[in-house]
Formats: structure tokens, C-alpha cells, sequence
């Protein structure tokens, strides 16, 4: 390494700064907020932005993670997320016990995937539209089990017990949600980073035909794939809906951009730019923080988007812009 | 009548390491048909898109008509009446006979296409050059590929062709139709348009064309009339070079059979091939394009399930719907298209060797990363793959270094037949030998190889044994050191010719 070290360090350093443009980023937006924005530097605030902001979007993102890392897409999140909320307080509000509504709810979310997968493979649909299909179709299903899309409230304190085992339940004085997406992260990371899993998916991700001259299964494989992600929607759903005790039709659709825009700023971390649970769940945080942060200074919701937007802009042309330079 | 047309004076050109063109010259004249012939790499796509403007040549020069050309762009040489017909139809299958043939050049009223004069003007060409009677208004997907070929001529007609080059025209046409293109080209030939025609139909070259120029590895070895000297001789100054350090030699025992294919058929590919390899040979399949041989190769590996017949792989039979089951079964596949199937460029070497044997290195679904990394470095080791390491990406090594990739892969979950799918292509000279290095390196091992090639010569050195594929038959056999690429060429041409042959 000392023998090269000189001839590579300009453009070693071009690099490796691209790949931290991210983390400097973050850096510089955090302490921004710290010092201009009243309330975000509280441990008040960062919990309940990870209760509530974090936690959900960051399950749904990666199952985002794991389909764009297998080169396809999944528009069908909200479906999933909704359909398991739908679920598992319509279980919870007939009288069933928690778990069994929790199993079925998951049960119905992997029916999506399950949907997606036969689509893509049978008969052939790109993901894209496949599961463009599938959100359409799913948003209207909810208004029809709905009558237009009345929500359903379980505010009765009879139902109260299963909610509260879910979102109050802390092992030291850590909230269960917040437990769901560590196991949900470590399960993802096992999956994708160190298990045969992810070889699959990055071989289907980089060159879907050099997978299948390699004998791999790989109608199997997507199914896997697209299951895998709508299951952690279902997830996020249950985790949703009982927080705010009630289900609420088409309320999973504002995950969707979050979730695609988390995967892929978390690309930005990584030299071939390929997601990541870690670039992901970064992706995720910084989302939070930026609408966080824009909030407590006051921004309106509208102007909310336009920082957003600029932010991204700036970080993401940072560090691809300077990549492409050390290139 | 004979005046030249085109001359191109000692055209070179390079692409890095490779010299595609090595003072090449081409003559072409009004009135004749003029045939470019040479086997793959020789040189003739190469010196056929430097005179479409589509390359820039290094060196040499090109007239038109006498005139120096300075620039040459796609424009300038269509201005100058040269057009050219390419192998794959380029015309749109959603227009109109009428529209394909003025596109671009629609006659107009105003601002607006003027369809009846359009129609009138189509009907009169097909009919003055060609005799045909050809409704203008027809789709274009509802004609045949010999009446889209005219249409396409017909175009560079209206626009006033003086010289014509068809590649490969004749490729996907059934006999029938290859005679009426014939009709029409001679016909234009007596108009005193040159025809320059690129084939590698031997029998076609020498009943249409009146001189050939022969190319070999990007020099041109001649300029022959076929009617004097022959089909053999031009196939002989095609083929021939010096050929002993190209081709190392091996020296293996072949064992018994491990590849038994019985009467694999599959409807409008091949029909009834039969054949077996065994432990430690190379058997290639020689046929040329749309013969099947490519088909059968896929049929192999589960990509093209057959109809009929059995496969065994030691003496096992089985069946293969899939390549999943092909690939368990043993059987690898070097395919011809590397960077779509042969490895994924933006992975690493170590996941591209480890991806059709991940199952061996891992335990109830992990990999186990130490393991990998010394599997992989062995076979980086004993294959020479020139990396410092198996963590870099597959796009950062050449051609052959990425074959070499390829080869691992197989080699890391213990195949036992090899099918090669030109696995030779888009490479330089030096991988080609580090290939054949792999070919002779898989037969010492006792693997059972299947060689598809469209270079006959490699096949001719690099084979234990050649079986000629024609039309979805296998026609002959050739074994031992007898075999050469001339006689090959000439079978799969379809051509018989009797060159002591030493068919079985």
C-alpha cells in the first residue's frame, strides 16, 4: 500500500470525501438545527421523532432496501401498510386475541408481495407496474371495504390492552417499536449483507440474466424478495395502527417516496453506489431531521417540500458530482 | 462501363491493443457485385463502417468517383449515392410500403404529406426496378424479410444509390427468397450500380458475386474473381495464417463419455442431434449462423427445453426445463454474450466466482466470508486472473481476465460438462490464447466440452473432434489433427466439396 500511496492520494481523497459527503452533510444539518432551530437539540424531541417519525418509515424502507437492491421497485408499500392496519383492528375490534391479529395482519401484507411476485413472474410485468397495478387496485379495495374510506377508531378502552402491549411495553425504558426496528434492521443486515439472500439479490440487482446462466432461482428468489418487503410494511402497519388505535384508509401512501428517497440517499455511502441497510436507515434519519428541523423553524408545510427538495439536491450533487470528479 | 466507383487505399484502423485494420484496400466498380469475405475479426464490418462514415479510419484514403474524401460522415457518403442495407431491418414495422420508401423525403402539398402522389411514386418504382406489383399502402410487418430487403433497396434507389452494400442480406431469407434478391441485384447490376455484398455463404458469394475481396485479420490478402479460382481457394486465403503459436496443444487420454445426448429435438432449431464427449474432450459444433448450433448449446443448459431426446450426464438421463437444474447436474455454460450472462461487471470477482456455488461456502444461510475469500483466492491463483484482489470489481479486469472470471465460477461448484458459446469473442489475440489456455487446462481435468464457434479455425485446432451442424442436422463428422477449418467452413456452408476429408 506505501508503494501507491502517493500516486492515489489525490484522487483516493476525492473519493473517499465523495463518500462522506453524506455523513458531512448530516453533520452540517444537524449542528445548523442545533443552533438555529428552538427545541431540536432536546432528548425529548429525538424520541418522539424516532417514535414517530423514524420507527415507521425506517421498517417500510428497508424492505424498500432489499427490492432495490434486487433492481426492482415497490410502489405497493402503502397497500401493504394499509391492509395489514386495516387487518388487524378490524381482528382487534371484532374481539380476537392480539397475536392472532398480528399474524393474520402480517399474513395479509405478505399476500401483496405474494401478488407482486406472481405478477412479475408469471406473467412477465415489469415491477413498476406491476406494482403500480397493485397500488391502484389496493387503494380502492380499502374504500370499498370502507365505505369510501371512512376510518375505523378502536378509542374504547376494552380494546385498550393490545395497543398498549405493543406501544407501551418497554424492556429498560425503551418503547417495543423502537425494539421491532432494531430486530428488523439486524434481520435485514443478516439477510442482505451476510447471508446467501443478499448474493442473490445484488447478482439480480447488477445483471438479472448472468443470475440466471448461474442457475439461480430466480423467480424464487424475487418472490422472496417482494414478500420480504411487504412483510416489514405489515409490520410497520400493525405498529402504525396501534399507535394511533384506529385505521385510517390510505394513510400507508405517504411512505412511499420517503421509503424510495431513504434507499437511495443511503446509495450515496456506498462506492458502487448500491443500497445498504446502514446508507438506508441514515437516509431515513436524515429525512426526519431535515423535516424535524424545518418544522421548529417555523417553515410552513409547503416550504417544507422546497428545503427538503434543496437539501437533497445539494447532498446528493455533492457526493455523485464529486465521485464523477475523482473519476 | 467499368469505372471505379469507391476505392479505399490502404485503410488501418486501430481499437486499443487490436489493429481491426492493417492497410486494407477495397475497389469497388460500377456494373459488378463485389463480395468482402473473411471470417469473424477479419476486418469486414470494420472497413464496411469506415466507408459508412460510422468509424474514423487512422490511416489511409478513400475516393469517390476519383475524388479524395477528407471528412467522411454518414451524411457525406449518403450524399455521395453510397447507401447501405445492414444485416438487422431498420425500417419502421408500423409504416406503410409508401412511407418507408420516402421517409424523410415524403412528397408534399404545403406542409402536408402528399399521400396519393406518394403512393403513385412507390408503385412506380417497385415496379420499374423490380417488377413488382406491391400494394404502397401495405405495413411493413405484413411483408416478408426478401420484400422488406427491396423496400430497403427501393429507399436508397429513390434517393438516387449509386453504389449499394448489403450486409449480410441473405441471413434470416429461405432459399426462395435469397433467389429473388438475387434476381432483383443483377438486375441493378446491369443498371450499372455497384453492389458490394457481405456474406459468409460461400455457395452465394460464388453465384452472385464477379470479384471478392478476401480480408484476414484486417489485411486484404486478395482480390480474386470466384468464377477463376474457386470457392476453395478463396476459403483457403481466408483461413490460412500461421497458426502453431496461436494454439497451445494438449495432450490428454479422453475417458469415458460424460456427456450422452440422444435425439435432441426441438421444432425449428434441430432435429435428432446425437453426440457424446467424454472425460477430457473437446468436441466442437460447427455450423453457421441460424444452423442450430447455437440452440442446441442453450437446450443443454435448460434454456431452450426440447421436445425429444434424452441427455445424460454419466450415464445418468435427465431432463432440463431449467438451468437450475442444468447447473446442479453439472453442466456450466461459458456464454457468448459475457457482459449480459457471463458476469456481472459491477460485483466483485469473489461474488461472481461464488454465485453458482454460495450453497458450499455457506452454513444455514450465511455465508462464511473466510471460507469464500480462500476458495476464491486458490482459483484466482491457479487461473492467473490479474487482480490484487478477489474484492475488486469484475469491470476493472479485461475480456480474457473476465472469461477467466467466468471459468471459476464453474470451476468452485465441480461441473463436469463445459458448453462454450464463442468464448472467444471481443477479445484480443493474447486473451485468446489465455483461453485456450483454460479449454486445454478444463480437458486436463477430465471435464467433458461442448465448443461453439463461429471462428472454424479455432475449432479446427482446438477440437478433439468437429461435427457440422446445418440447417438443425448434424451433416459430418471430423476427427483428429485432420480437421481444418476450410473443410469445416465449406460443410457448414452447406457446400460439398471433397478435400480428403476424414468424415466418419
Amino acid at each position: 500500500m506505501t508503494v501507491n500511496n502517493k500516486t492515489l492520494t489525490p484522487k483516493m481523497s476525492l473519493e473517499s470525501m465523495s463518500h462522506k459527503a453524506v455523513y458531512v452533510a448530516f453533520i452540517g444539518v444537524f449542528i445548523l438545527f442545533s443552533m438555529t432551530a428552538e427545541g431540536f437539540l432536546n432528548f425529548d424531541n429525538f424520541s418522539n421523532l424516532i417514535a414517530n417519525k423514524v420507527v415507521l418509515l425506517a421498517i417500510v424502507a428497508l424492505g424498500m432496501t432489499i427490492v432495490i437492491a434486487a433492481g426492482g421497485i415497490d410502489l405497493s408499500v402503502g397497500v401493504s401498510i394499509d391492509l395489514a392496519s386495516m387487518a388487524f383492528i378490524m381482528m382487534i375490534g371484532a374481539g380476537h386475541n392480539g397475536v392472532f391479529a398480528v399474524i393474520v395482519a402480517i399474513l395479509v401484507a405478505a399476500c401483496v408481495g405474494l401478488t407482486n411476485s406472481l405478477l412479475i413472474n408469471k406473467l412477465k410485468i415489469d415491477p413498476f407496474l406491476a406494482t403500480l397495478g397493485v397500488l391502484f387496485i389496493g387503494k380502492s379495495v380499502q374504500q370499498l371495504a370502507t365505505s369510501g374510506g371512512v376510518p375505523i377508531y378502536l378509542t374504547k378502552s376494552e380494546f385498550a390492552a393490545p395497543f398498549e402491549a405493543i406501544t407501551r411495553t418497554s424492556l429498560f425504558g425503551i418503547p417495543t417499536p423502537f425494539l421491532v426496528l432494531v430486530a428488523c434492521v439486524i434481520a435485514v443486515y443478516l439477510a442482505l449483507h451476510r447471508g446467501k439472500f443478499g448474493r442473490y439479490v445484488s447478482a439480480l440487482g447488477a445483471q438479472p440474466g448472468v443470475a440466471k446462466y448461474s442457475g439461480i432461482r430466480v423467480p424464487f428468489q424475487l418472490t422472496l424478495v417482494f414478500v420480504s418487503c411487504s412483510v416489514l410494511c405489515g409490520i410497520s402497519g400493525v405498529l402504525l395502527s396501534s399507535t394511533v388505535r384506529s385505521y385510517v384508509p390510505l394513510a400507508g401512501d405517504a411512505f412511499l417516496l420517503d421509503a424510495i428517497g431513504a434507499t437511495f440517499i443511503g446509495t450515496a455511502i456506498s462506492k458502487e453506489r448500491k443500497p445498504s441497510v446502514f446508507g438506508t436507515i441514515l437516509g431515513v434519519l436524515f429525512l426526519a431531521m431535515l423535516r424535524n428541523g424545518l418544522l421548529l423553524l417555523g417553515l410552513n408545510f409547503f416550504w417544507q417540500q422546497v428545503g427538503i427538495g434543496l437539501l437533497v439536491f445539494i447532498v446528493l450533487g455533492l457526493s455523485f458530482g464529486l465521485r464523477k470528479r475523482a473519476e | 462501363m467499368n469505372s471505379v466507383a469507391v476505392e479505399m487505399r490502404d485503410v488501418s484502423k486501430v481499437f486499443g491493443p487490436v489493429k481491426a485494420l492493417n492497410q486494407a484496400s477495397l475497389t469497388i466498380e460500377y456494373g459488378t457485385i463485389h463480395g468482402v469475405v473473411g471470417q469473424n475479426g477479419a476486418g469486414k464490418s470494420t472497413i464496411i463502417k469506415v466507408l459508412a462514415g460510422i468509424y474514423r479510419h487512422d490511416e489511409g484514403s478513400i475516393f469517390v468517383e476519383g475524388k479524395e474524401l477528407k471528412s467522411i460522415t454518414p451524411k457525406i457518403i449518403e450524399k455521395c449515392g453510397i447507401h447501405f442495407i445492414h444485416q438487422d431491418r431498420l425500417l419502421v414495422s408500423t409504416a406503410t410500403v409508401a412511407e418507408a420508401i420516402f421517409l424523410r423525403n415524403e412528397p408534399t402539398f404545403g406542409p402536408f404529406i402528399n399521400h396519393r402522389k406518394m403512393n403513385a411514386q412507390a408503385t412506380e418504382l417497385l415496379q420499374r426496378y423490380f417488377d413488382l406489383e406491391l400494394d404502397p399502402t401495405t405495413l411493413i410487418t405484413d411483408l416478408s424479410t426478401a420484400q422488406q430487403k427491396i423496400v430497403q433497396i427501393t429507399r436508397s434507389l429513390s434517393q438516387n444509390a449509386k453504389v449499394l452494400v448489403l450486409d449480410e442480406p441473405t441471413a434470416a431469407l429461405v432459399t426462395k427468397e435469397v433467389e429473388s434478391l438475387f434476381t432483383v441485384l443483377r438486375r441493378l447490376k446491369e443498371e450499372g450500380i455497384a453492389i458490394v455484398f457481405i456474406s459468409h455463404y460461400m455457395s452465394e458469394i460464388e453465384s452472385i458475386c464477379d470479384t471478392v475481396t478476401v480480408l484476414r485479420n484486417g489485411e486484404n490478402v486478395g482480390q480474386v474473381s470466384p468464377k477463376e479460382v474457386g470457392i476453395e481457394k478463396i476459403v483457403t486465403m481466408m483461413t490460412n495464417r500461421d497458426t502453431s503459436e496461436m494454439y497451445p496443444r494438449r495432450n490428454v487420454e479422453v475417458g469415458a463419455p460424460v456427456l450422452e445426448v440422444d435425439n435432441l429435438s426441438l421444432a425449428s432449431h434441430f432435429d435428432s442431434v446425437s453426440f457424446q464427449v467424454g472425460a477430457g474432450e473437446v468436441v466442437g459444433l460447427a455450423g453457421l449462423l441460424g444452423s442450430g448450433d447455437k440452440e442446441v448449446l442453450q437446450s443443454l443448459f435448460g434454456l431452450l427445453p426440447p421436445d425429444s431426446g434424452t441427455v445424460s450426464i454419466d450415464g445418468t438421463s435427465h431432463k432440463f426445463r431449467s438451468p437450475v437444474n442444468a447447473v446442479e447436474n453439472g453442466i456450466a455454460m461459458i456464454p457468448e454474450d459475457r457482459r449480459a450472462h457471463g458476469v456481472a461487471v459491477n460485483l466483485s470477482i469473489a461474488e461472481n466466482i461464488t454465485l453458482a456455488s454460495v450453497d458450499k461456502i455457506s452454513k444455514r444461510g450465511f455465508v462464511n466470508r473466510q471460507e469464500e475469500i480462500e476458495s476464491v483466492d486458490a482459483l484466482i491463483e491457479e487461473l492467473g486472473v490479474k487482480t490484487p484482489s478477489g474484492d475488486m470489481l469484475v469491470r476493472n479486469l479485461s475480456g480474457g481476465n473476465q472469461q477467466k472470471v467466468v471459468v471459476a465460477k464453474w470451476l468452485s461448484c465441480d461441473s463436469r460438462v463445459y458448453l462454450l458459446d464463442e468464448p472467444t469473442v471481443a477479445v484480443d489475440v493474447g486473451s485468446k490464447i489465455e483461453i485456450y489456455g483454460l479449454i486445454n487446462r478444463l480437458a486436463a481435468e477430465g471435464k467433458g466440452i461442448v465448443f461453439v464457434s463461429s471462428d472454424f479455425e479455432e475449432l479446427a485446432e482446438m477440437c478433439d473432434r468437429v461435427l457440422v451442424i446445418y440447417k438443425g442436422e448434424i451433416i459430418g463428422e471430423y476427427e483428429g489433427s485432420s480437421i481444418n477449418s476450410e473443410q469445416l467452413l465449406a460443410a457448414a456452408s452447406g457446400k460439398k466439396i471433397t478435400i480428403n476429408r476424414s468424415a466418419v
